[in-house]
């Protein structure tokens, strides 16, 4: 039988030729997948007009260095909640957001400062010192690994400030200052600094698109070899050509689902999302930096192009300056000083991140709610007072209830609670399980974080 | 259609297009028609179609189709099976109401019997039906590991490969492909692209992850270091060696040049020979009298006598001059300029090279002239310009001996050039593996804990690398050693960018900690810009740097030393980004030797010209960098079906005899080639060697005789194969071929063990239990003993956790270390059978199993064909101790009563019962878990008796070698071919059989009669073209 799949396969190199140089010069226009009127993603999504369970996303957020203690803080519960100085960004969303004080990872305390606070915020387990890196594996990679599957991207590790090496003097390396998610004990995950690469691995696919590059090398391979062979060796190849064309159908599938969420989409007065690609190389502005990083975190989320997403907005020993907060010093010089006017402006100006990004998922209709609602947020720093590099009392803040699973608007203090039962492992365990990912241990923590 | 079906239309179909190449047989098949008609299908009529007819045939075996001879050849495996019921007499069954007379049932056994003979020699050397399939995950690990020299195992989380009927998952009946596989094949292949190392001149494979820069450190420091720790530079060794050279006459080895005894003492000749002349030299002042005279002073060896051991007498220098090298080592101040922090590049970095350029100095100030101690100070001038802020804390210093000088000047100046000598010979350091920071108190710093940073320059939360091995450098390493190291290092710079990132460093630093760089002028500078180690930008920053320096009084020496630096990080980039160009094609060559490599035969033109096609469009078109171009490139090397399958092309027809390529005189075949076959061509049959003997691709020599095509011929194939047995690879062999024969392959991964009942089974002793058979076999087969061993021997093979288990006294060394243990018979072992990784896997966990350890012996030793259980057989109970009034012996007795069990059950249940003195997990035991006695007696089939191991070992000494040789001459056949067996074969086993006992029942003759075979050398020619 003749290929004809050769001369289609060709025209589809051709599309996708140009509909890249599409993007690069405007951006994404798509419809929503899950918006109901719009059944445009196909069985696996849609149980006829009915969309399928929503899907669960999860997003950590991270900045260095702590917080100005006197302005972090959350009293009361619900639309009542009063809210601290640093914390008046989520104002509007504190119903949807639960305030978790006192919580602490035990490998990150007495052994020194820094990077040894850090690289194993969302692991919990104890780092090598010296030339070799060694942790554990993060709690968003496991999701990623359990749950990233059904996505176009399993995850996006995305920084704001690039990752440094070199020697702290508590002989912990700098890498640890710079990396939270980590794919193994071994490695971190490498992480994505431009906006416009992160925006092309999402709307580019370029993962798959070279996924297919590859599929296509071998479609090309195995058909060579089949014709050098005769009857039942033929069979056997034969079996392999239609399983790599069955998954580069899979691909073209997801491709295919989103031109036609668009044409749907167009005349018939559906909102479609609109994303120009960010501008090659790095903001001047860490403010663009963030907001497009954060952006692009919206977009990703609302598609379900990915399901996890870590995003470093600053390292630990961060070198951000912040003139627009008329702060002189760099972000870890001024956590020095904890406690004053600028550094609360800065706390502030972290807690607005998240503020950002949850607003933008929350004006993100999704079934009875919003995409927020189906999400959870989690934004937390490595210690509490940057002078006194205090790592026993971590600041978080969660937004979102991922589908009703995580109760909101609520206070949760272990301040007074003995060590064993405020192990922020203990959250990750109690996350991931409203997740759908149910393990037994994670990190130190053998069980759920009571209340959570 | 089953895979079985399969096969065995494709052999009969084989059977029609070479059925006119032995027309002699004709007659033997007209008689054997005759007796079809006459005995054997009246024999069917009468005693088995009562059952066994179309409607409801019971088994779901229907006897009724066969009408002609030609429909029994055509279901050759089902009358093997007719046989087998005939030959054993469990068919008839007793209850049935006729039953043939012995003289019936002999016609028609012996009717069976020939008729396989005969079909078989029709046939002799039919290669079969070897299907392509692709590499079973096991195959694919070990190829990936000889590929890429790292055991990364990509397989990890594949599905598990089905086995064939004959218990191998090496065929192309078993493995099949599916789009959920691919993706994994995908996931794998990237992950594998993920490890290489895009080094100076090719491709290499590093054991983690390349994608970080914290792995690309790793991989370049951990070679650096582990080239330096492999570097002879420990003193003694030098005075021990240079002192063997003295007295090499008296040590017996009068001609010993000093090469030669360098070489024995694995100590650098050109740097022996240095300190060799320095012992010898005429010195009459300074240090190196008091070095020669303890050096003198080691024992003289005697003639004819042991050599003393001068060992701890040579440390003891090493130990006098290394102390008296760190008194006179000459110091090096910090450099500072005001408003810097003191871990500014520009500084510590002079600092470093102050004292890399001094290793083989020394400070004549520290010398004590005429005995007067003097405290350190400034030094001068020259040290007021250093803008001096921090030196080493001195210790206290004493009056010295060793460092005292005389005061007369020409004295005085004899005695400082002797230590220069000294100091030039012995440098205080050969090379500096770690760093603290280094404008800290050495001292503070090890008391901070500040250690094990590798290769570090010694800056603060900065990165920094510093190469200091000058003395290593010049003295120790030969010329191919230094290359060696340079290479190492230019290596390390270039994959890691290491000037690129100290320079990002250098301005991340001073921007913020620092602060130096914190004035407007300077926002230019980012360390997250792409341009950040643009030559420009690196220009406007010295300049810059350089004049705010001078605005805020920087010394001349500190602004030297800062136009220095800038001056070698434009060249360090320069020059690192320059290699990186020049290595992008040399990625490419290798990407291409790559997948020669991994396509186990030279590429064609259009093999490399898609490559290369490959790699432009990824940067061409998709944008790609060269880095994810070339990884994408390996990944779709393994992904192509030339790497991920193994089809067995033929020779292309009209290739002439062995080693003499060219067009062959009328087409014909060489000798030996099976009628309607072709020889495999030469790459294939390298390919079908290496992975019945490694389970792994072909080597590079298996790969020359494939080239020079001489690999057809039977000394070259023995000759290959010998070579192959003795190398660390062939254990493929014994845990694929061995794993699956005896059924212990997944065992690594066997849970069903009460570990709570059972404490003393972890995973190290799963792990070593799994290993006893696997080095048992090893062993076997690489000294090329008798197979018998496999069922009889005396020793086994332990780790101290196995024999604790086995209540062997405990070897001394190692927790890993394997040693063969003999005399163990009278521990109840020796030989296979009862290995515990057996007799646990056949046990359901709180008892034994006599059933399942019996069948085991019958179907997997003695290769009997025992059927599945049927559906409604009772349990027994899980656990012994929960057995009633009955020991389980007595239950299976029990049921045997019943005849529709016994017909099975008395076949194996007494091998099983052997093993009664063996526990759950293979313990000796003397109860069971219900604390009744064991009893290991049982009354064979046939009707001998016996007790325990031995006596199942002298039943199957005197009953069954045959049947045990059989088999295992059919399981390492099916093996080798990547295929079940078929009637022709025949043959071959017989051959096989033959020889073994002609040799002495030794391992290697199967080897060797299989690789020297017609299937195992040819393939089925085009033939089967025509088949649907």
């Amino acid at each position: 039988m003749r290929d004809t799949r050769d001369d289609t396969s060709a025209a589809a190199r051709q599309l996708r030729l140009s509909r890249r140089t599409f993007l690069r010069g405007v951006g994404v226009t798509m419809a929503l997948p899950w918006m109901e009127s719009l059944p445009v993603w196909g069985a696996e999504t849609m149980a006829g007009d009915v969309p399928t369970a929503m899907p669960k996303r999860f997003a950590a957020l991270f900045w260095g260095n702590g917080v100005n203690g006197n302005h972090w803080w959350a009293k009361g519960s619900g639309a009542s909640m009063e809210l601290g100085k640093s914390l008046e960004p989520m104002e509007k969303l504190k119903a949807k957001m639960n305030f978790i004080d006192g919580l602490f990872n035990k490998s990150a305390t007495g052994v020194g400062i820094h990077p040894g606070q850090t690289g194993n915020l969302l692991s919990g387990v104890p780092l090598l010192k010296g030339a070799v890196l060694k942790g554990g594996i993060s709690m968003d990679q496991v999701l990623a690994n359990r749950i990233g599957q059904d996505s176009v991207q399993p995850s996006m590790v995305l920084g704001c400030e690039q990752p440094i090496t070199g020697y702290h003097e508590s002989n912990f390396s700098m890498a640890y200052s710079s990396h939270i998610s980590w794919q193994s004990a071994e490695s971190p995950v490498p992480m994505e600094v431009y906006p416009s690469l992160a925006f092309d691995s999402l709307f580019e696919n370029r993962g798959n698109r070279r996924a297919q590059s590859i599929l296509d090398r071998v479609k090309d391979d195995a058909a060579s070899l089949s014709r050098k062979v005769s009857g039942s060796d033929k069979t056997k190849l034969e079996e392999y050509l239609t399983s790599v064309r069955e998954v580069e159908k899979r691909i073209d599938r997801a491709r295919g689902d989103q031109s036609k969420a668009v044409e749907n989409a167009r005349g018939k007065d559906v909102p479609v999302v609109m994303m120009k690609r960010p501008d090659n190389g790095l903001p001047e502005d860490i403010r663009e930096h963030m907001r497009l990083m954060c952006d692009i975190t919206a977009l990703a989320f609302q598609t379900d192009k990915t399901r996890v997403v870590t995003l470093l907005l600053c390292r630990d020993l961060s070198g951000l300056f912040y003139p627009f907060l008329d702060v002189r010093k760099s972000h870890h010089s001024a956590s020095h000083e904890d406690l004053t006017d600028g550094y609360e402006r800065i706390t502030r100006y972290y807690c607005s991140q998240l503020a950002y990004l949850a607003g933008r998922l929350d004006a993100m209709p999704e079934g009875s709610g919003t995409v927020l609602d189906n999400s959870c947020l989690l934004l937390l720093s490595n210690m509490w007072s940057g002078n006194r590099h205090d790592s026993s009392r971590l600041p978080i803040l969660t937004v979102g209830g991922l589908g009703g699973a995580l109760e909101t608007g609520r206070v949760l203090s272990y301040v007074d609670k003995p060590q064993p039962e405020k192990k922020v492992c203990g959250l990750y365990l109690s996350l991931m399980d409203k997740m759908g990912v149910k393990l037994d241990r994670f990190g130190d923590a053998d069980t759920r974080l009571v209340g959570v | 259609m089953t895979f079985r079906t399969a096969v065995l239309i494709l052999s009969a179909s084989w059977a029609v297009s070479a059925a006119l190449a032995a027309p002699s047989a004709d007659a033997v098949e007209r008689d054997l028609g005759r007796r079809f008609d006459s005995a054997v299908r009246p024999f069917l009529d009468r005693f088995c179609l009562g059952c066994h007819d179309k409607e409801k045939p019971k088994g779901d075996f229907d006897l009724s189709p066969y009408l002609r001879v030609e429909d029994v050849v055509r279901d050759a495996a089902r009358w093997e099976i007719v046989l087998d019921k005939l030959q054993t007499g469990d068919m008839p069954p007793k209850k049935a109401e006729q039953h043939p007379t012995s003289a019936q049932n002999v016609a028609v056994v012996a009717w069976i019997q020939e008729l396989r003979m005969h079909e078989a020699k029709k046939h002799a050397g039919d290669p079969g039906p070897v299907l392509a399939r692709r590499l079973s995950n096991a195959e694919h690990d070990n190829t990936i590991r000889d590929l890429t020299g790292v055991d990364l195992r990509p397989t990890r989380e594949f599905p598990v490969d089905p086995a064939n009927q004959e218990g191998f998952d090496n065929s192309g009946e078993s493995l099949a492909m599916s789009p959920a596989l691919v993706k994994k094949y995908l996931g794998a292949a990237r992950r594998v692209a993920d490890h290489a190392v895009l080094d100076l001149d090719g491709i290499a494979f590093a054991s983690h992850p390349m994608r970080v820069h914290t792995d690309r450190d790793k991989y370049g420091i951990l070679r650096i270091v582990d080239f330096y720790q492999r570097q002879p530079t420990d003193l003694a060794d030098y005075f021990a060696a240079a002192w063997r050279h003295r007295h090499r006459a008296a040590l017996g080895q009068p001609r010993a040049t000093l090469a030669a005894t360098a070489a024995s003492a694995k100590v650098s000749p050109g740097y022996l020979a240095m300190i060799r002349t320095a012992l010898d030299a005429k010195e009459d002042v300074g240090p190196m009298l008091k070095v020669r005279s303890m050096w003198r002073a080691l024992p003289e060896p005697e003639r004819g006598k042991p050599a003393p051991d001068v060992r701890k007498a040579c440390e003891a220098i090493r130990d006098h001059v290394m102390a008296l090298r760190e008194k006179i080592r000459p110091e090096v101040p910090n450099l500072s300029v005001p408003e810097t922090n003191p871990s500014a590049q520009a500084l510590v970095l002079w600092k470093d090279r102050q004292w890399a350029a001094n290793r083989r100095t020394y400070d004549p100030a520290l010398l004590q002239v005429d005995g007067v101690v003097k405290e350190p100070g400034k030094k001068g001038a020259e040290a007021e310009s250093y803008n001096e802020v921090k030196v080493r804390k001195k210790k206290k210093r004493e009056a010295d001996p060793d460092l005292a000088v005389p005061s007369e000047p020409a004295s005085r100046a004899r005695h400082e050039a002797a230590f220069a000598r000294f100091a030039a010979l012995f440098p205080d350091t050969f090379y500096v593996k770690e760093r603290a920071r280094s404008f800290v108190d050495p001292e503070e710093e090890r008391a901070n804990g500040n250690v094990g940073r590798l290769l570090s320059a010694g800056l603060h939360n900065q990165t920094g690398y510093f190469r200091d091995d000058g003395p290593l450098y010049d003295m120790v390493l030969d010329d191919a050693g230094r290359r060696e190291l340079d290479r190492l290092w230019d290596e390390f710079e270039m994959i890691a960018s290491v000037p690129q990132r100290m320079h990002q460093s250098t301005v991340y630093f001073e921007r913020t900690d620092s602060r130096f760089l914190s004035d407007a002028e300077f926002d230019f500078a980012r360390a997250e810009d792409k341009d950040c180690t643009s030559e420009a930008k690196v220009k406007k920053l010295a300049d810059l740097y350089h004049a705010k320096a001078v605005r805020v009084g920087a010394s001349p020496l500190a602004l030297e030393a800062i136009k220095d630096h800038f001056e070698r990080v434009r060249r360090n980039i320069s020059r690192v980004e320059q290699m990186a160009r020049d290595a992008e094609p040399k990625h490419m060559e290798a990407l291409v030797r790559f997948a020669q490599k991994a396509y186990r035969r030279p590429l064609a033109p259009e093999d490399r010209e898609s490559l290369i096609a490959f790699y432009r469009t990824s940067r061409e078109r998709d944008g790609l960098t060269h880095d994810d171009a070339v990884r994408d490139g390996i990944a779709s090397v393994l992904m192509s079906p030339h790497f991920s399958y193994r089809v067995d092309l033929g020779e292309p027809l009209g290739r002439t005899d062995v080693g003499r390529p060219g067009p062959r005189p009328n087409g014909s075949k060489p000798a030996g080639v099976p009628a309607g076959a072709v020889r495999l061509s030469d790459p294939a049959l390298a390919s079908r060697l290496s992975y019945f003997l490694w389970a792994s691709a072909p080597d590079a020599e298996l790969l020359a005789h494939a080239a020079a095509g001489d690999l057809h011929r039977p000394a070259v194939m023995a000759a290959q194969a010998r070579r192959m047995v003795q190398d660390d690879r062939i254990r493929g062999l014994a845990v694929e071929f061995g794993g699956h024969w005896l059924d212990f392959r997944r065992f690594e991964e066997h849970n069903a063990v009460d570990r709570a009942r059972f404490p003393a089974f972890d995973d190290a002793l799963r792990q070593a239990m799994f290993e006893e058979p696997v080095r048992y076999i090893l062993d076997v087969v690489r000294a090329d003993r008798s197979v018998l061993e496999f069922i009889e021997s005396d020793h086994t093979f332990v780790v101290p956790v196995l024999a604790k288990h086995y209540g062997f006294p405990v070897p001394q060394g190692a927790s890993n270390q394997w040693v063969r243990v003999d005399d163990v018979r009278r521990q109840g072992r020796g030989g296979l059978l009862p290995m515990s990784v057996f007799l646990t896997a056949n046990s359901p966990g709180l008892r034994t199993s006599p059933v399942k350890r019996g069948n085991w012996v019958a179907r997997r030793v003695l290769g009997e064909r025992i059927p599945p259980p049927p559906a409604a057989v009772p349990e027994l109970p899980a656990d012994e101790a929960k057995m009633g009034g009955l020991t389980l012996r007595e239950t299976l007795a029990k049921h045997r009563d019943d005849p529709n069990c016994a017909a099975c059950h008395e076949r194996f249940d007494s091998l099983g019962l052997v093993f009664e003195g063996f526990g759950p997990i293979g313990e000796l035991r003397t109860q069971d878990l219900g604390d009744r006695p064991v009893d290991t007696r049982a009354v064979f089939p046939g009707g001998s008796e016996g007790s325990g191991v031995t006596g199942l070992q002298a039943y199957i000494r005197a009953h069954r070698q045959g049947d045990f040789l059989d088999n295992l001459c059919r399981k390492l056949l099916a093996y080798a071919l990547g295929r079940s067996l078929i009637l022709s074969d025949e043959i071959t086993v017989r051959d096989m059989r033959a020889k073994l006992a002609a040799n002495g029942q030794k391992f290697g003759t199967l080897v060797d009669t299989i690789v020297t075979s017609p299937q195992f050398l040819n393939k089925r020619g085009p033939s089967d073209l025509a088949n649907p």
